[in-house]
């Protein structure tokens, strides 16, 4: 048997009274893509970090091919072969694509030059790669969440690493960058290099992954095998290994799902069909010469959920930040509960009673340095607060509620955002937004980075809320959810609504309208 | 008095640790002063105290929200004297009656704030620029308007007595600068205004993507800070007895040193009005300590600076190696990939 790539032995990290590791093994072979699955909070981005060098272990082994390291540092761990895709984009606001690109591929000694117009030029490939239209000279900080995480990707495949680690590289991608991305991660697994794959999508697991290990509260509760026709790898062991399997039954998703959260998650049923209320919001001809967004013509009703799909720069993200107020219309009109209204801030958007959950958690959703509490309660002052003093003890019930019913993992209403994982601090996002009971509730990938437990939590919220008369916007980069939960579905293509398609259409329709094609099926 | 660790919890083991550091400090110097000044612990030099380091506490008091917003205002000083100058014209010149005079130059001090306030949030420049300019520009005014030499002196007796009277045993200046802190300090702690300053502090985008009323926040911090400029400009004037030109030279960079060795970062979302009333006093015990020793006597003023100068550093590196910049790492590459 040959040595695997990278192996861990029991490894532990704390956070404080936080047990995030408790004796953790995993071990990575060459030619395979290993997907680390569990729940928000299970511990997975912080094992990556320890293999990253981000952190260091409590206690335990790292190996890599054999050899044991100690003291791994991200600069080490980067000359070792590792590469890596983070959670959270990682990149340097003011600093270009190309600039992050090259940094990240070659750390700047102080004596050294950097060929510039080399590394651009690398940049742009490697953007080409992997389908991305940004130009190598756009400053970071005005990009998308889904455009720097393309970002990152970029970083990780130019470092030519025998290791590449990728935490939830498609939280926020739409099919044709997740296809994309994954004929680049076959290509590089054919070429023998070793996958860690993070992703709350257990489609994409079965679609990519050889051997699925399970993470449960800080602990591996098993390593399985999800696939047999992985024997084109280039090392015998896997092969050796799925043979070994072959007659296995091989898991099926609820298994996955049982392993993963250790009790049956009951799945959405299909949307109900029921009266609609009036109309909340109606756009009409709606513009903004500065976000690209053009004459969009749409209608929201009480108790409705409209899905806006589209691909990556439709301009989905553009006209939820027109609603909201932060990129004002310069044309057509705006009309909410029967009222006209010019939305010229989020404030003023907030007092009429919108909401908007942003994409960007990190940047937008969260004061990350304020306590969870602090942060649910931020958009609710005013009802919280009346005369502007604050309640303590009325805020924390209102976080403690939250937390509850989403079931935040945290150490208490006091822990800051920053100690949160990604899925948790998702959660604590919305739950802000939701506490200001909204008329119109506009989510942006609610649902990114969220655990399939907890997810089918938030639709059944989502679904309710919208019951209970209030109307909903949903732009999700997740077909199956946007489509089991959209009364309408309303799809986005340069900045313009191109198609309007009813309840019960299938993924394919919306892919045709989303890429512009008619008739012609545009699955991955 | 309510403390800083009873609200805003999330920070309360850095705030409780900082205070406790500062108040073991002062607890120092007093020791060390009483056994080596001269007539150091007499009521008398404890109300002198109090009196001379009244308006640097004001203006550092509402130096307190402006710095947890990130911000910074560079013109209290200016606007101190400004204010002072207009004071003395309304008074003299105009015949108003004293406490007209003193109610209008309220109003001017807000409107002092009130114009950094519009150039901050209309034309969104950053607060740096604006009060370097309107430093210049205030005391430009307040010496265009003596030219350069006009001082006003000769206030009524009822009006010197906030420099010199007590009131219920202590100084008048104590019963001013205690109420200073206790609205500051509400304003702060338990309000809505002081949440939102501390939000736009940490994240000013977070803060307008939660709909928070970012800029009417920052303008309030700014015109307080004009109008306690102009609380400030009438202590002085009676404490000293004449209203100049140069009243409270040098004040604003006294007051921010006040205000970060009182454990306030520069960067924005933290700090407190205790610690901040806790770096006042450490500052002012130090001054007139130093001038009580016979060694120190002849150049105290030079000393306090200097030791200033260190302790303020001492704060600064002893809080980054505690933290490690905890806060800046929180907000930015927490990946850790690129560093
Ligand atoms: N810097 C930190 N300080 C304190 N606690 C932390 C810190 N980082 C992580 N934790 C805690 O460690 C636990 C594991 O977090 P981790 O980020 O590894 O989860 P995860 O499996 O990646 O979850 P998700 O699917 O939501 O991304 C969580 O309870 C989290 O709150
Ligand atoms: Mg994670």
């Amino acid at each position: 048997m040959t040595v695997p790539l990278l192996q861990l032995t029991a490894v532990a990290k704390s956070f404080g009274a936080v047990r995030a590791l408790k004796g953790v093994s995993f071990d990575l072979r060459a030619g395979e893509v290993h997907a680390l699955l569990g729940e928000n909070g299970a511990g997975k981005s912080t094992l990556i970090k320890v293999i990253t060098g981000a952190h260091s272990p409590d206690a335990g082994t790292l190996e890599l091919a054999g050899q044991r390291v100690v003291q791994l540092s991200p600069a080490r761990a980067h000359r070792l072969g590792i590469a890596c895709i983070y959670q959270q984009p990682a990149l340097f606001p003011d600093l270009t694509v190309a600039e992050n690109i090259a940094l990240r591929l070659e750390p700047v000694t102080p004596l050294r030059r950097v060929a510039w117009p080399a590394r651009r030029r690398q940049a742009g490939e490697l953007l080409h790669r992997l389908g991305a239209t940004i130009s190598p000279e756009t400053e970071v900080r005005s990009l998308s969440m889904p455009e720097q995480q393309l970002v990152e990707i970029a970083c990780a495949l130019g470092a030519g690493a025998r290791i590449v680690i990728m935490d939830e590289p498609t939280a926020s991608l739409t099919q044709q960058e997740v296809a994309r991305l994954f004929g680049i991660v076959r290509a590089l697994r054919q070429d023998g290099v070793g996958i860690i794959y993070i992703s709350h999508r257990l489609e994409e697991i079965f679609a990519l992954a050889d051997r699925v290990t399970v993470l449960r509260d800080g602990e591996s509760v098993g390593t399985r095998c999800v696939r047999r026709e992985n024997a084109a790898g280039p090392k015998r062991d896997v092969a050796q290994s799925t043979e070994a399997m072959a007659d296995a039954p091989l898991l099926t998703e609820a298994q996955l799902i049982q392993l993963m959260v250790g009790r049956e998650v009951s799945t959405l049923a299909p949307p109900v069909e029921r009266e609609l209320g009036d109309v909340v919001l109606a756009l009409e001809r709606v513009g903004c010469a500065a976000s690209g967004v053009q004459a969009v013509t749409l209608a929201v009703r009480a108790g409705e959920i409209v899905g806006l799909a589209g691909l990556i720069g439709a301009g989905r993200t553009e006209l939820a930040r027109i609603l909201f107020g932060l990129t004002p219309a310069d044309s057509g009109q705006i009309v909410l509960q029967g009222q006209r209204v010019t939305l010229a801030s989020p404030q003023a958007a907030v007092a009429r009673g919108i909401a908007y959950v942003p994409e960007d958690r990190r940047r937008h959703g969260l004061i990350l340095e304020m306590p969870i509490a602090q942060n649910i309660a931020l958009a609710s002052h005013r009802w919280l607060f009346p005369g502007t003093w604050l309640r303590f003890g009325a805020e924390r019930t209102l976080a403690l509620n939250f937390m509850r019913d989403l079931g935040v993992k945290a150490a208490g209403p006091e822990a800051l955002g920053s100690s949160l994982s990604g899925g948790n601090q998702q959660k604590v996002a919305l739950a802000r937004w939701l506490a200001t009971r909204p008329k119109l509730l506009i989510l942006d990938e609610p649902t990114q980075g969220v655990d399939v437990g907890a997810k089918g939590e938030l639709h059944r919220i989502i679904r309710r809320l919208a019951q209970e008369g209030m109307a909903v916007l949903l732009i999700s980069s997740d077909l199956p959810e946007i489509l089991s939960l959209s009364h309408r579905l309303a799809v986005m293509r340069g900045g313009t609504i191109t198609a309007l398609l009813p309840n019960g259409c299938q993924a394919s329709e919306v892919m045709a309208a989303a890429l512009g094609q008619t008739g012609e099926r545009a699955t991955e | 008095m309510q403390t800083s660790s009873s609200s805003e919890s999330g920070w309360r083991g850095l705030l409780r640790r900082h205070e406790t550091v500062l108040f073991a400090l002062v607890v120092v110097e007093v020791i060390t002063f009483s056994c080596l000044g001269r007539r150091f612990t007499t009521a008398d030099n404890l109300a002198n105290i109090v009196r001379h380091s009244v308006e640097i506490g004001l203006l550092a008091l509402i130096m307190t929200p402006i710095i947890l917003t990130a911000g910074i205002d560079l013109s209290v000083g200016s606007t101190l004297g400004l204010c002072a100058v207009l004071f003395g014209k309304m008074w003299r010149d105009a015949g108003l009656p004293i406490w007209a005079a003193a109610g209008g130059t309220l109003i001017l001090g807000a409107l002092c704030g009130g114009f950094n306030a519009l150039l901050i949030t209309r034309l969104r420049l950053p607060p740096l620029i604006v009060t370097l300019g309107t430093y210049s520009l205030f005391r430009g005014l307040a010496e265009a308007i003596t030219r350069g030499t006009d001082a006003f002196t000769a206030f009524p007796e009822s009006f010197l007595a906030i420099g010199g009277g007590q009131l219920a045993g202590l100084p008048t200046q104590a019963w001013i600068l205690l109420a200073g802190a206790v609205v500051v300090g509400v304003l702060v702690q338990r309000t809505s205004f002081g949440r939102a300053w501390r939000a736009i502090g940490f994240s000013p985008t977070g803060a307008r993507y939660a709909g928070l009323p970012v800029e009417r926040s920052l303008a309030l911090a700014y015109v307080l800070a004009g109008t306690v400029a102009a609380i400030a400009s009438l202590t002085y004037t009676a404490r000293l007895g004449t209203a100049k030109a140069d009243a409270g030279v040098g004040y604003e960079l006294a007051a921010i040193a006040a205000v970060v060795l009182g454990g306030s970062s520069i960067f924005g979302g933290v700090g407190s009005v205790p610690g901040t009333l806790l770096g006042v006093t450490a500052i002012a015990v130090l001054g007139n300590g130093l001038s009580r020793i016979p060694a120190t006597m002849s150049n105290a003023a030079e000393l306090t600076g200097t030791l200033t100068g260190g302790l303020l550093v001492l704060s600064l590196a002893g809080r980054a190696l505690a933290g490690r910049g905890k806060r800046r790492i929180a907000s930015g590459f927490q990946g850790g990939g690129t560093e």
